[in-house]
């Protein structure tokens, strides 16, 4: 009661300091505020419309429409219409998607809180489905989806008043509705608050959704829907605005350095939750939600399926700033990345960029792999001996097998075997050749205990390193002794893979 | 005696009037529908009868309008159709571009009605159509058949910018009939009676003042979205709307009589 | 033989293609397209007395449809209607007709309209209570646009919608209220009482 009361003093305020910004002639207040506050839904209600009724400037995604930049609540018509077509989801790849405006997402509508809006939903002749909206803007039986159920080649038309302010999706709710949204029909309806939003250099309209095919994630050709992924959640692609690709290469969004950017990012589900990141950026403000409170500093949020969020950071330093659902593998393997490109000077105080490649020897540079140098030298040579394997081999041991098997080679119970006076390796020592190569799963017994735990191929180490290893294990802790060559494990990983040891992926 | 023959002679031509089309018999039978009669599970039950095999065409639909020319484009009252009433068609009583044996479409209910009248029928029941649609080739009821909905559900995911092709065009189902999925959407005659609210999310949302009886009927096995968008579809029409993808076909009783 | 009988079927496929739908020759005009007595259904009233529908041209209509049987809604039509008449000035109202038609033509007889006539103190004959077959009722429901269903036991699923027809049956009004009056089914009412 308090705010709209305030609002209302402000607004008449205005009006009587004859301020532009498209102010009606006449300076009437639009009604007496406690009679607006009784019939009225609370807060958003700032009277009838007032002034010519304004025909609504929709755009197509990634572009948003001018700020309304008006002070009195007005009547909006909006005009959608709805189309079937087919578009490429991919490269390759197409889909028929069912769309608002002939995008997805669909056309971006603005207006400002408590404008009055007449809403005609068309669908296209050429349209199979029936189709209707579900704004969530607004209050009402449906959001307005049972008022405007449209039968192909008709028109719906309804009308609502905007009592809240916030970012909104919109979809369409025809059954069954997780196939109207799956097919790309949603989009955002941004009602803006009574005093607009401060300016910035670049607004932008992004739309995450998930969509599921039957044919496998960049299987060329038309793919149909697929209901049953649809049901398990199990999408075959995670886009921005509708496919991959939308939003990179000649299509990303541009900005220059030292810019104020206000991106508008919804999502349309119908299943996946958002983690939003710009990778490179922080956010300066988040409208969670799309709602009114803001928080600062955010380097990624949720955005609900159904849901929007309105973010602001500004521009310092020029380059690629990819856009993604932290949810990583989305990203990178089912295409829920977009790109912002900015351009302009470099600043090396902000971000330098790579200063110094050298190279990084890790533990191969510390004065306890000299024996492995040394070894290596001697086996070049021909003369390598026994003792030079074993030390060479525990220097190789302390930094590869010791993690798991102990420096002891106790091993741990019940998880790692050990290799002390182990009765395994005593049994047949060339085995272990083939384990450390291939690696190790399933059960074992080892000095009368069962393990069954998984080895991973020791990739990294070299035919050399492998014998050196196995030398000093074997001379240690109570085990045969013996000596394992550079060959003998050459030999061994030349064969196919032993039948015991089954390697890991 | 001669009254009484010409009776009969009548009833003999008006069973099987020259140039008759082809209905195939449908056997009756129960069944679960995705609207069950009771609004919760009871089965549907339908009597035999018989169904026209190909869904009606131009060339047919043309005849009519030619010997009923209160129905051509040009006469019709707008109570019972709306403006795009056959405009495919080249003029109120000629096809023009439109293809003789293509499915006729963008008929209103009404226009419908009357040329299955004038052919002794009438529209068929929504669960007389389910019934018969339940069928693929080769079952009876093949609804469960995940290949049947895969099938149909690529026909809503098409475009409909290409032209539609001849009636007979598809294979006939276990009945004999042809086209009743993948072509076109067919009218029903108790289409307005579906009676699912437009928003699929208010399911048993009983609204005494708005229905006697026990409040919209919701749809039993949401999983059956192939028939569920059909309903979709029929609900979201009304009596004089036509669309460039709704045609329809007639039904008779068993008994052959038109009602 | 074959050709008598085709002539035949000509004659009976012209005379059912007219019979349910042509527009009768009436005085008044031509009759709008989207009026609609361009539906020439007959009607049987609570008296047994047969008429068309078209005979209700030239007064404005309140026109709705239910069935006797009918316990929840249909009394409340009744009563929506009732209201709208009675906040008329008699001169206004004298000029209105009142029509209801049952769904249900099978249980619905002039007795049993008659009775419900009777029971509701309804001002006949301004106000009628009609049947017609069953194929009329449901292209009468789809003029309309009255939703019905039969279920079991001789009752109906059905929407509630009170159509006004102005004196040559174009719909210019409908509500779907009950329990009160509508004010703007009053309002549309009035206007078309006053227009000459």
């Amino acid at each position: 009661m308090k705010n709209s009361t305030a609002m209302l003093a402000i607004f008449l305020a205005l009006t009587a300091t004859g301020s532009a910004g498209g102010t009606p002639a006449t300076t009437k207040a639009a009604v007496a505020p406690a009679a607006a506050a009784a019939a009225s839904s609370a807060r958003g209600d700032f009277g009838p419309p007032q002034g010519e009724p304004i025909h609504a400037v929709l755009t197509s995604p990634p572009n948003v429409p001018p700020p309304v930049n008006r002070n009195y609540p007005a009547k909006v018509i909006v005009e959608l219409g709805v189309v079937e077509k087919e578009m490429p989801i991919s490269e390759g790849v197409t889909y028929t998607f069912w769309t608002f405006g002939g995008t997805v997402p669909g056309s971006f509508i603005r207006i400002r809180q408590g404008d009055t809006v007449e809403f005609h939903l068309k669908n296209d002749p050429n349209n199979k489905m029936p189709h209707n909206i579900d704004l969530h803007g607004v209050t009402g039986p449906g959001g307005g989806a049972a008022s405007s159920f449209t039968a192909p080649g008709h028109e719906s038309q309804f009308t609502f008043k905007a009592l809240n302010q916030g970012l909104y999706v919109y979809h369409c709710a025809t059954a069954p509705v997780g196939m109207h949204v799956g097919n790309g029909m949603y989009g955002l309806l941004l009602v803006e608050p009574p005093e607009g939003f401060s300016p910035v250099d670049h607004e932008y309209y992004v739309m995450q959704g998930d969509f599921y095919t039957t044919g496998k994630y960049r299987e060329k050709g038309h793919q149909p829907f697929d209901m049953e992924n649809a049901i398990a959640e199990k999408p075959t692609y995670v886009v921005f605005n509708g496919a991959e690709g939308s939003l990179t290469g000649d299509k990303a969004m541009a900005a220059k350095t030292h810019e104020t950017i206000r991106m508008f990012v919804g999502n349309g589900g119908p299943n996946l939750v958002s983690s939003f990141h710009v990778i490179g950026e922080i956010f300066d403000k988040v409208r969670y939600e799309g709602g009114t409170h803001e928080q600062e500093n955010v380097q990624t949020t949720l955005i609900p399926a159904g849901g929007a969020v309105m973010v602001e950071f500004h521009t310092d330093v020029p380059g690629s700033y990819v856009l993604v659902d932290h949810s990583i593998f989305r990203a990178f393997n089912k295409g829920a990345l977009a790109i912002l490109k900015v351009d302009g000077p470099e600043d090396k105080l902000v971000y330098s960029g790579k200063e110094v490649d050298s190279v990084y020897l890790g533990d191969r540079s510390g004065p306890n792999l000299e024996a492995v140098t040394a070894a290596t030298k001697a086996a070049q040579s021909g003369n390598l001996t026994l003792q030079e394997q074993v030390k060479a081999g525990e220097a190789l041991f302390t930094g590869t097998c010791s993690v798991c098997h102990q420096a002891t080679g106790q091993g741990l119970p019940n998880v790692f075997p050990p290799l002390a006076k182990s009765d395994y390796l005593a049994a047949d020592p060339k085995r272990a050749i083939g384990i450390l190569l291939h690696g190790l799963t399933g059960k074992v017994t080892v000095n009368g205990s069962e393990f069954n735990s998984v080895m991973p191929p020791m990739n990294q180490l070299n035919d050399d390193e492998v014998a050196n290893i196995l030398t000093y294990v074997l001379n240690s802790w109570g085990n045969p002794g013996g000596r394992i060559s550079a060959q003998d494990v050459t030999q061994v990983r030349a064969a196919p893979a032993a039948a015991t040891s089954k390697s890991e992926h | 005696m001669i009254r009484a023959m010409v009776a009969a002679l009548c009833l003999a031509a008006l069973a099987l009037p020259a140039g008759a089309a082809d209905y195939v018999a449908i056997p009756g039978g129960s069944f679960a529908s995705v609207l069950p009669p009771d609004g919760k599970a009871a089965l549907a039950v339908v009597a035999p009868f018989h169904l026209r095999m190909l869904p009606v065409t131009n060339a047919e639909f043309l005849q009519f309008v030619r010997a009923n020319p209160q129905w051509d484009r040009g006469r019709i009252a707008s109570l019972f159709a709306d403006s795009q009433y056959l405009a495919q068609w080249g003029g109120p009583s000629n096809l023009g571009a439109a293809g003789r044996d293509q499915p006729v479409t963008r008929v209103s209910w009404f226009a419908a009605e009357a040329f299955c009248e004038s052919e002794h029928a009438r529209l068929p029941a929504w669960y007389e159509f389910e019934y018969a649609a339940a069928a693929d080739e080769s079952h009876a009821d093949a609804r469960a058949d995940a290949a049947w909905r895969e099938r149909i559900l690529d026909w809503y995911a098409r475009p409909s910018t290409t032209a539609l092709p001849d009636v007979g065009s598809s294979p006939k189902n276990f009945y004999g009939a042809h086209d009743v999925h993948g072509l076109i959407w067919e009218w029903v005659g108790d289409y307005a009676s579906l009676m699912i609210s437009g928003d699929n999310r208010n399911q048993g949302d009983p609204d005494l003042l708005k229905f006697c009886g026990a409040g919209a009927l919701s749809t039993q096995d949401r999983e059956n979205y192939a028939i569920l968008m059909r309903i979709a579809l029929l609900s979201s029409l009304k009596a004089a709307d036509t669309t460039a993808n709704l045609g329809f076909r007639c039904a008779r009783n068993a008994t052959g009589d038109g009602t | 033989m074959k050709r008598l009988g085709t002539i035949v079927l000509m004659i009976a496929t012209l005379a059912l293609g007219d019979a349910a739908m042509a527009a009768p020759a009436l005085p008044g005009g031509t009759l709008p397209g989207d009026s609609v007595y361009q539906l020439d259904i007959p009607l049987t009233n609570q008296d047994a007395r047969a008429s068309k529908l078209a005979e209700l041209r030239g007064s404005p209509v309140l026109i709705a449809m239910f069935y006797t049987s009918c316990k929840y809604v249909c009394p409340l039509i009744v009563d929506s209607m009732r209201s709208v008449d009675k906040a008329l000035a008699p001169d206004e109202r004298a000029r209105l007709r009142v029509v209801l038609v049952s769904f249900d033509p099978e249980h619905d007889t002039p007795q049993a309209l008659k009775a419900v006539a009777e029971e509701r103190h309804l001002d006949l004959p301004r106000w009628s209570l009609d049947r017609t077959d069953a194929e009329s009722v449901r292209k009468l429901a789809a003029v309309l646009g009255v939703q019905y269903r039969a279920i079991e036991k001789g009752d109906f699923n059905h929407s509630t919608v009170i159509s006004l027809l102005d004196k040559d049956g174009r719909i210019v009004a409908h509500s779907s209220r009950t329990g009160e009056v509508d004010a703007d089914l009053l309002a549309a009412t009035r206007r078309e009482l006053t227009t000459r």
